[in-house]
């Protein structure tokens, strides 16, 4: 009988730092075997342990060539604070993959807009790398990803990359400009950038990931430009203690956002999602 | 129809078979009130009690249960699992107590299965006892789970008198009473039963209507009663909620946990464990960066009440069995068939 709070033991392989409080781990789990049927979908997290402390829900922002499991990580709690402290070569306890991911299927001969808020990229990426590799499934491919100022922006070394794929438009957006950012970002918010959408309601799916003020606004944007709910997808945070609809704490509504989400349809949940 | 006749004198061995091949608990009065205790002889048996403070759900889902315990040792750990391996057997539990156990059942061992809950469940053997005097706030019969029952029991036991009338669920149970050679019930018997059922329904003071309950809830959710209960002046004359979280820890099916680390004094070892947590509490809905998906007390007491009725996540599990706990403790008198008739406009 197998124990699903059973975490088991990976190896941080690398860390890139990514802004002053944000680093990217990449992990792999100790046992060749866990890590051979070690399933992911772009959209589904990972529990992460640090004995002791305690555990922490992180998204898995990518899976690399090397099959190391990218977690992006910001320091903002008692788990994550830990996790700052490990280095390369450390061993962490893992669980998942958990959740239901973001809709790759439905998506397809589609055009893909993605709309990331400060860490909500990171979920999104996996996404970006999977249309990547699967260029000819989707159509155009529009990237809005915004921050508070352009320093607090991540995956900076991929921009170049993401620009790159075919049919695709990358805008950046910061809160604020505070300094002067070697690429190009405009000031403002994320929607601010819809009046230059190159992608056309009639035929795409949007994809948000960020704070929940900020995906409300742009849900009801979007909402106005034509966009239907149903071609809406979120990616929510809700606090979390076991990842596997257990302990009751993520429910929003009918739906528990580990075993149901993170990633739900807008018409599933609008009535739920309220101010912070 | 099949069951058994045991007179009330001979409850004793019945008992004593119990006694040889499990641990029982069973009702025990403690103050003024019942709890579930273990029982040794037939003397501590309080086999008419009304309700227990706590429900049996404490010997499923403890209050504070270890997982595992760890140990760090040059940055790599180990990780030792808990068994559990008493059996076990829970006497006199009633119908209300036993629907939410297979509630838990439902929430606990299906998608993933929690190992802790399985192995408890697995190693209990319920004796159930059907309800002749219902508690003053339960409402059991307005929900299809009491005070008489059809399932979920592996002995069932009705008071009709003088006797006892004993059905049997589970070949578990069958296998117990085989060696009483107890007498077959006649049809009188089973019509005896009949007759006390039908008594013990009018005895009931509470109703709740949950015809379109949940639906009609689910559309509510802005509902002038929510603000009432948690910040305006209460409900049908109740105070406005305390967000004491007194009816989460009562409530047979609410099953919300915690789950926290504790490291031993050495800082190399130590364990993980879950506790019953509660969604009224402030921090249960708390994220990093301070935010907080239910900060009102109004959004807390909703949630927990949605629940109840059906209209939650975990309600589709952990919905009400009208057991009634919740409206005994409540600290502000909240009561929950109330707060059902205003949203229902009854």
């Amino acid at each position: 009988m197998s124990n699903e709070y059973y975490p088991r033991p990976a190896i941080i392989k690398d860390i890139i730092d990514e802004t002053v409080n944000t680093k990217t781990y990449f992990l792999k789990y100790f046992d060749e075997k866990v890590q051979k049927d070690f399933m992911w979908h772009p959209g589904q997290f990972l529990m992460l342990s640090v004995f002791g402390v305690g555990e922490s829900a992180i998204s898995i922002s990518s899976v690399d060539k090397n099959n190391y499991i990218n977690a992006t990580i910001r320091d903002v709690g008692n788990v994550t604070n830990k996790i700052f402290e490990f280095k390369k070569g450390d061993s962490i306890g893992m669980r998942g993959a958990y959740g239901a991911g973001w809709p790759l299927e439905k998506m397809i001969d589609k055009d893909v807009l993605i709309i990331g808020g400060g860490m909500g990229i990171a979920p999104l990426r996996g996404v970006i790398h999977y249309i990547q590799k699967n260029r000819l499934k989707y159509k155009q491919l529009e990237i809005i990803y915004g921050a508070k100022t352009p320093d607090d922006l991540i995956f900076k070394y991929e921009f170049d990359k993401w620009k790159k794929i075919k049919n695709s438009t990358l805008h950046l957006t910061a809160d604020e400009l505070t300094t002067i950012p070697s690429f190009e970002c405009q000031e403002g918010l994320v929607t601010s950038c819809f009046p230059r959408m190159k992608t056309h309601h009639r035929n795409a799916i949007a994809l948000l990931c960020g704070p929940e003020i900020m995906m409300r606004y742009a849900a009801k944007c979007l909402e106005t430009i034509g966009y239907k709910d149903d071609q809406i997808y979120l990616s929510l945070e809700r606090r979390m203690k076991c990842g596997i609809g257990n302990c009751g704490h993520c429910q929003i509504g009918l739906k528990y956002v580990c075993k149901d989400g993170p990633v739900f349809n807008y018409s599933d949940i609008k009535p739920f999602i309220q101010p912070l | 129809m099949k069951g058994f006749i045991l007179e009330k004198k001979d409850l004793k061995s019945l008992l004593e078979i119990f006694l040889t091949k499990y641990k029982v608990y069973g009702p025990v009065r403690s103050g003024y009130d019942s709890t579930f205790e273990e029982i040794k002889s037939i003397d501590q048996l309080h086999l008419d009690y009304i309700s227990t403070v706590l429900p049996p759900k404490k010997f499923f889902l403890p209050p504070k249960e270890k997982l595992f315990s760890f140990e760090i040792q040059d940055g790599k750990f180990t990780i030792e699992e808990s068994k559990f391996h008493e059996k076990s057997l829970i006497f006199g539990i009633h119908p209300c107590d036993i629907h939410a156990i297979l509630k838990l059942d439902k929430f606990f061992l299906e998608d993933y299965k929690d190992i802790y809950y399985e192995s408890r469940r697995k190693n209990t053997v319920l004796v159930a006892f059907n309800c002749v005097e219902p508690d003053e706030y339960s409402f059991c019969y307005k929900m299809g789970t009491g005070p008489y029952m059809e399932k979920g029991y592996d002995i069932l036991l009705t008071d009709i008198g003088t006797k006892y009338l004993i059905e049997i669920g589970t070949d578990i149970g069958q296998h117990l009473i085989d060696k009483l050679n107890l007498e077959k019930a006649t049809k009188h018997d089973f019509d005896e039963k009949e007759r006390r059922f039908i008594l013990t329904e009018k005895k009931f003071k509470k109703h709740m209507n949950t015809t379109w309950l949940s639906k009609i809830a689910q559309e509510n959710l802005d509902h002038e009663v929510w603000r009432d209960l948690g910040e305006h002046g209460g409900v049908a004359g109740s105070f406005p909620c305390l967000s004491c979280g007194s009816c989460t820890f009562v409530c047979p099916t609410c099953y919300c946990n915690d789950i926290y680390d504790k490291m031993d004094l050495n800082l190399k070892s130590g364990t993980r464990n879950r506790e019953l947590d509660s969604c009224q509490l402030l921090e249960y809905g708390e994220v990093a960066l301070g935010g907080n998906f239910r900060r009102d007390r109004k959004d807390r007491i909703k949630h927990w009440m949605l629940c109840k009725f059906g209209a939650a996540a975990g309600g589709k599990n952990s919905s009400c069995v009208g057991c009634g706990r919740c409206i005994r403790v409540c600290p502000s008198k909240i009561d929950l068939t109330e707060v059902a008739k205003i949203l229902r406009g009854d």
